[in-house]
């Protein structure tokens, strides 16, 4: 049986496919062994049946409207434009494509603006968005850090 | 006389439609029965080999004429096939390559030999044989389908089977050993059940 194991997948092997020392080995196996003599048999007698049944299939299709259907596929590509292959692009994206489109808006709003106030020069507003979108008015004053709430009303930080 | 495949492939790369659409059809049904034999599903099959043409066309530049037209075809429906299956199979234990004692088991008497002998009936048992063949690769696991349509329809040597497939020539012969034998066991039900057929197609076999 060790034999078989290793010359069983050999059977069916076509002229060239093994080595010439494997083909010579394979061929004094199946001179001593009837288990295989049968399985090669066996290969033999259902050789070519696949593609048979495949393409007997294969024969009772219409395939009058196939290559109709080829070429609308590729005129319908041509037809695509540049731009209209980007739109798609960016419809399959638009949840990444949003995201990475807000992050230089959130970073450059996220940047301090020092801003002119009607209060004393050493009095600056600094604006600060956080990522829901919620502003708030920071006014750094010599007292410390005052946060304007929604009625401009300050309160401590 | 038919323009040779390389011929057709210059004229449809300069834009003659004409040319590619006498390529589709010279390959179409082939090309079809490697998809079908691949995901079993008729009309999956019929939307891949369209797939695998139009994806030859917008490569046409690109080809060469290293390897043949049809290689190259059928190498594209082949990965598109492989990849439709994988999207939906759920992967199966039994699905080995190796080869153990007790695969050699039971395997190698003789089929078909009644169903496909003299009887007066050979064209009606063979017809009813393709169908259940086709049944038979059906059940078979989707690596075991795609290397006998492979090797069978496209008739892929082992070396270009290992390429395709990405595998060892060893596990390309296990493999085919494995899906043989599946397909030989569902086929020797049926040999065993057909009309006239009885149970004694192995005897007169060694």
């Amino acid at each position: 049986m060790t034999d078989c194991l290793r010359y069983a997948p050999m059977i069916g092997a076509r002229e060239g496919e093994l080595a010439p020392d494997e083909a010579r080995a394979l061929a004094a196996h199946l001179a001593g062994c009837p288990a295989c003599r049968a399985r090669e048999a066996a290969v033999r007698e259902t050789d070519g049946l696949v593609a048979e049944a495949l393409l007997a299939r294969a024969s009772r299709r219409d395939f009058g409207p196939f290559v109709d259907g080829v070429m609308d596929r590729i005129a319908a590509r041509r037809a695509r434009s540049p731009l209209d292959r980007m739109l798609r692009w960016v419809g399959g994206h638009r949840r990444s494509a949003g995201l990475a489109a807000a992050v230089p808006v959130l970073a450059a709003l996220a940047l301090v603006v020092y801003v002119r106030t009607d209060r004393p020069a050493r009095e600056l507003a600094l604006f600060e968005l956080d990522t829901v979108g919620n502003v708030s008015i920071v006014l750094r004053t010599e007292d410390g850090p005052l946060v304007l709430l929604g009625d401009g009303e300050p309160e401590d930080s | 006389m038919e323009a040779d495949d390389l011929a057709l492939v210059s004229r449809a790369t300069a834009g003659d439609d004409e040319a590619f659409r006498a390529l589709v059809v010279r390959y179409q049904r082939k090309v079809y029965a490697v998809a079908l034999g691949i995901v079993k599903d008729p009309d999956l099959a019929w939307d891949v080999a369209q797939e695998a043409f139009v994806r030859v066309h917008g490569h046409l530049a690109e080809f060469k004429g290293e390897s043949a037209f049809s290689t190259w075809v059928f190498r594209i429906a082949t990965h598109l096939a492989i990849d439709a299956v994988r999207r939906e199979r759920t992967s199966r234990k039994d699905d080995v390559d190796e080869l153990r004692d007790e695969d050699l088991s039971g395997a190698g008497e003789g089929i078909l030999a009644t169903p496909l002998g003299n009887d007066p009936q050979a064209n009606l048992l063979r017809r009813e044989l393709l169908g259940k063949i086709q049944e038979a690769l059906d059940t078979l696991p989707e690596k075991h389908r795609t290397i006998l349509v492979l090797r069978e329809v496209e008739g892929l040597s082992y070396e270009d089977l290992a390429e395709r497939l990405g595998i060892h020539k060893g596990t390309v012969m296990s493999r085919l050993f494995h899906a043989r034998k599946k397909m030989q066991a569902a086929l020797r039900e049926y040999a065993e059940i057909a009309p006239g057929t009885g149970g004694d197609a192995a005897e007169g076999e060694e």
